[in-house]
């Protein structure tokens, strides 16, 4: 089952280290994964490949991994719920481009590298062809658990146009 | 301007202002500077001979205070041996800091002298690992460590302090003093404590299932009020055992590959579980699909990742134990209380009938001492507030099993990783945190040799620890297992070639003798507990004498073996043994 993970990190490398150790630990079939450096922060967005019955565990795991915060979880939601869409970094960015102009509301909320975390805001849906997977690279979503405090900060850093 | 000091002068004033009174080291090339300060520093340090023995020390001084213990050692192999010990307090969840030389910045990478990448192979065995850059950052960096290791779910904490930061000349900042204050968890809300109250008031056959999370909580009051307020059974994992008074009406002693007869019978048949500060490990519930299939399932934990890690939970109350029990406890009480219903009279009587059907016991007759006969004599005439301090193995079992445990903090067991040659070290840390009261370790003749070299340590430092070796000439729970599920095919087990630990005692200068005939352990236990010197107490037991019960590795609880066995080992069975 796929689930996409969002974290930051302390700007110790050593925390990222511990961060691969975990995964490799637990498990986790790493499908994609993205680090990108802010001054005081590294972020990390990583496709994995694990059963429903661990994401628990794991996500608890992580968040409770010292140097490590804002931990969020994302399910695949193959269907009109999904209101988040994970872009793979073979997409043409112009694709993305094409999706925030259909959808309003929406916006990006990571990118790093030619991968991207939407946002769909309450006004769009998704295309029939993102939500089947029929359009390649494009990951529908939805979020089931954050550790972050406040609802309205969503950026998980490193976001560049 | 400030006035500067170098980062060895920085760092043992940081630690000063942590309350650090005692460090369990052994010096080296890349810690030098860091020595010279010490020797004026008014810090007391405590010279061991292997690394590994400095955390153990550590480790057991943090169990017995509830503070983190410290421990500092060189570069290189220093750190290196130190992996070991850190390991076992992470699993255990003790506070430890331990401080590690390192080569200086310019050589970091270049493979210098003793040079090890401490940090990255501290990281799978500690909470958090840090390098110190800066000579001015080492009073932020030590106020986060000694804060990481005790707040939430406490854990060892190491800081790699190159040699060229020792020597730095810096104007320190000083944090305000927060440490040693655990920042308590809380995630549950009222909702779920009126749930799981109700769950607790609606069972008729309840169990608490109690780990080491109760005594580094200091919930062990709390528990108590708990269990007498509801009448509801404790049992106590390896690592709680003390959170809870072993002869308390209440009290089912421990669980697991080794709980007795009545307990894992209990966890069987419970209709609810309420797990506090313990982990599901394996040792306890054995094959996992036949742990407690009739029990619907709270869990009290500080650490949300062990929610639904092993076994799925009904309910789960994430939050320091201390907190969630108190609240457990005011949501009774603002209920009216609790009145006992007849249901839970009949569970207990069901509970002391399978006691009655299979009590722990041995062969209290033998001529040739019974290990459990030691342990049971040093329960029966050390003072109340004794510590113990316990190997791996045998031993360790019948001590878990025999020992009549009264209070919290006074149990020091390498349970998670179950590290031979822990016992006696930790014992010589417990005993530095408190020089007055009677501190005893339980060695078997196997884990002591790993780590005997610290007879040295307490004749140095006259520490009293007293040291009962139950000495079975052999690696008695391999040798067990070779007999029971290999066919009495020994294999490397035999230590016969053990040195005379007496005489060796006495090379150290510790007084030391053997005990050969039952009759003379009691007197013998008198007269060595009674010294306030270091002592060493050789008990030569039953070298045949098996742990039982025992629930063999991929059976279930309600599998167990009571007694010496009478039945065959299967073939998948012996292939699960070999994955353990």
């Amino acid at each position: 089952m796929q689930w996409l993970l969002t974290l930051e990190s302390d700007r110790d490398p050593i925390v990222i280290c511990r961060l691969m150790n975990i995964f490799r630990r637990k498990g986790l079939s790493i499908e994609t994964l993205t680090l990108a450096a802010k001054p005081e922060s590294f972020s990390c967005i990583t496709v994995v490949d694990t059963p429903g019955t661990d994401i628990d565990h794991i996500f608890n795991f992580l968040r409770s991994t010292e140097g490590v915060f804002n931990v969020a979880c994302y399910r695949y939601e193959p269907s009109s719920a999904a209101a988040y869409v994970f872009v793979e970094s073979n997409a043409n960015p112009e694709s993305v481009n094409r999706i925030l102009e259909a959808l309003p509301g929406s916006k990006i909320i990571f990118a790093s590298q030619g991968k991207y975390l939407l946002e769909i805001g309450s006004e769009g849906r998704l295309p029939q062809s993102i939500l089947e997977l029929g359009e390649a690279g494009f990951l529908p979503l939805s979020r089931v658990k954050t550790s972050r405090e406040s609802s309205q900060m969503e950026l998980v850093g490193a976001y560049s146009s | 301007m400030g006035k500067s000091f170098t980062g060895s002068e920085i760092l043992l004033e940081s630690l000063r202002r942590q309350n650090v009174k005692v460090i369990f080291g052994l010096p080296g090339g890349a810690v030098l500077p860091l020595y010279d300060a010490l020797y004026s520093a008014g810090i007391r340090h405590l010279l061991v001979r292997h690394e590994q023995a400095a955390a153990f020390a550590a480790d057991g001084y943090a169990r017995v205070t509830g503070k983190p213990g410290v421990c500092l050692v060189t570069s290189g192999p220093g750190a290196t041996n130190l992996l070991t010990a850190l390991t076992s307090a992470l699993m255990d969840s003790i506070p430890v800091v331990a401080l590690t030389g390192q080569v200086p910045a310019s050589l970091i990478g270049k493979d210098a002298f003793q040079e090890a990448d401490t940090v990255g192979m501290a990281l799978p065995s500690t909470k958090r690992a840090f390098m110190v850059r800066k000579a001015a950052d080492i009073p932020s960096v030590i106020q986060q460590a000694f804060e990481i290791a005790v707040s939430g779910r406490p854990g060892p904490v190491l800081v790699d302090l190159p040699k060229s930061v020792l020597v730095e000349m810096a104007e320190p900042s000083y944090p305000v003093a927060s440490a040693g204050r655990p920042r308590r968890l809380r995630e549950w809300n009222e909702g779920e404590v009126r749930r799981a109250v109700d769950m607790i008031l609606e069972s008729n056959q309840p169990l608490l299932y109690v780990g080491g999370g109760v005594i580094s909580a200091g919930a062990s009051g709390e528990l108590r009020e708990l269990a007498e307020l509801t009448h509801i059974p404790v049992t106590t994992t390896l690592m709680g055992l003390g959170s809870f008074p072993s002869r308390h009406p209440l009290s089912l002693g421990m669980l697991g590959m080794h709980g007795s007869y009545a307990t894992n019978t209990a966890v069987s048949h419970c209709d609810l579980m309420i797990a506090v500060g313990a982990r599901f490990d394996d040792r306890v519930t054995g094959r996992i699909d036949g742990f407690a299939t009739n029990a619907r399932k709270i869990q009290l934990d500080v650490d949300p990742s062990e929610v639904n890690k092993n076994v799925r939970v009904d309910l789960a109350l994430v939050g320091d134990a201390h907190e969630t029990l108190q609240a457990l406890v005011a949501e009774i009480r603002r209920r009216g209380g609790f009145s006992v219903p007849p249901e839970r009279h009949q569970w207990f009587q069901r509970i002391g009938s399978w006691r009655n059907e299979h009590p722990l016991d041995y062969d209290k007759y033998s001529n040739v001492i019974k290990p459990q006969y030691v342990i049971e004599t040093v329960s029966r005439i050390a003072s109340e507030d004794a510590i113990i301090a316990v190997d791996v193995g045998q031993h360790q079992m019948w001590a878990a099993q025999f020992y009549n445990f009264r209070q919290p903090r006074a149990w020091l067991s390498s349970s998670g990783l179950g590290t031979m040659g822990y016992g006696f070290p930790a014992a010589v840390g417990a005993q530095m945190a408190f020089p007055d009261r009677q501190v005893v370790a339980f060695v078997g003749d196997g884990g002591f040799q790993m780590t005997l070299n610290d007879l040295a340590t307490i004749v140095q430092y006259r520490v009293p620890v007293k040291i009962v070796v139950i000495n079975n000439r052999s690696l008695g729970m391999v040798r067990q297992w070779q007999e029971i599920f290999f066919e009495k095919r020994y294999c490397d087990t035999d230590l016969n070639f053990s040195p005379d630990f007496a005489k060796l005692a006495e090379s150290y200068g510790i007084r030391g003798s053997r005990v050969e005939h039952r009759a003379d352990v009691e007197d013998a236990v008198r007269d060595f507990l009674s010294d306030r010197e270091p002592r060493l107490m050789d008990f030569w037991v039953d070298p045949t004498e098996n742990c039982y019960p025992i629930v063999p590795s991929g059976a279930s609880l309600s599998e167990m073996v009571v007694g010496p066995p009478q039945f065959r080992v299967e073939e998948e069975v012996l292939d699960d043994l070999w994955a353990v």
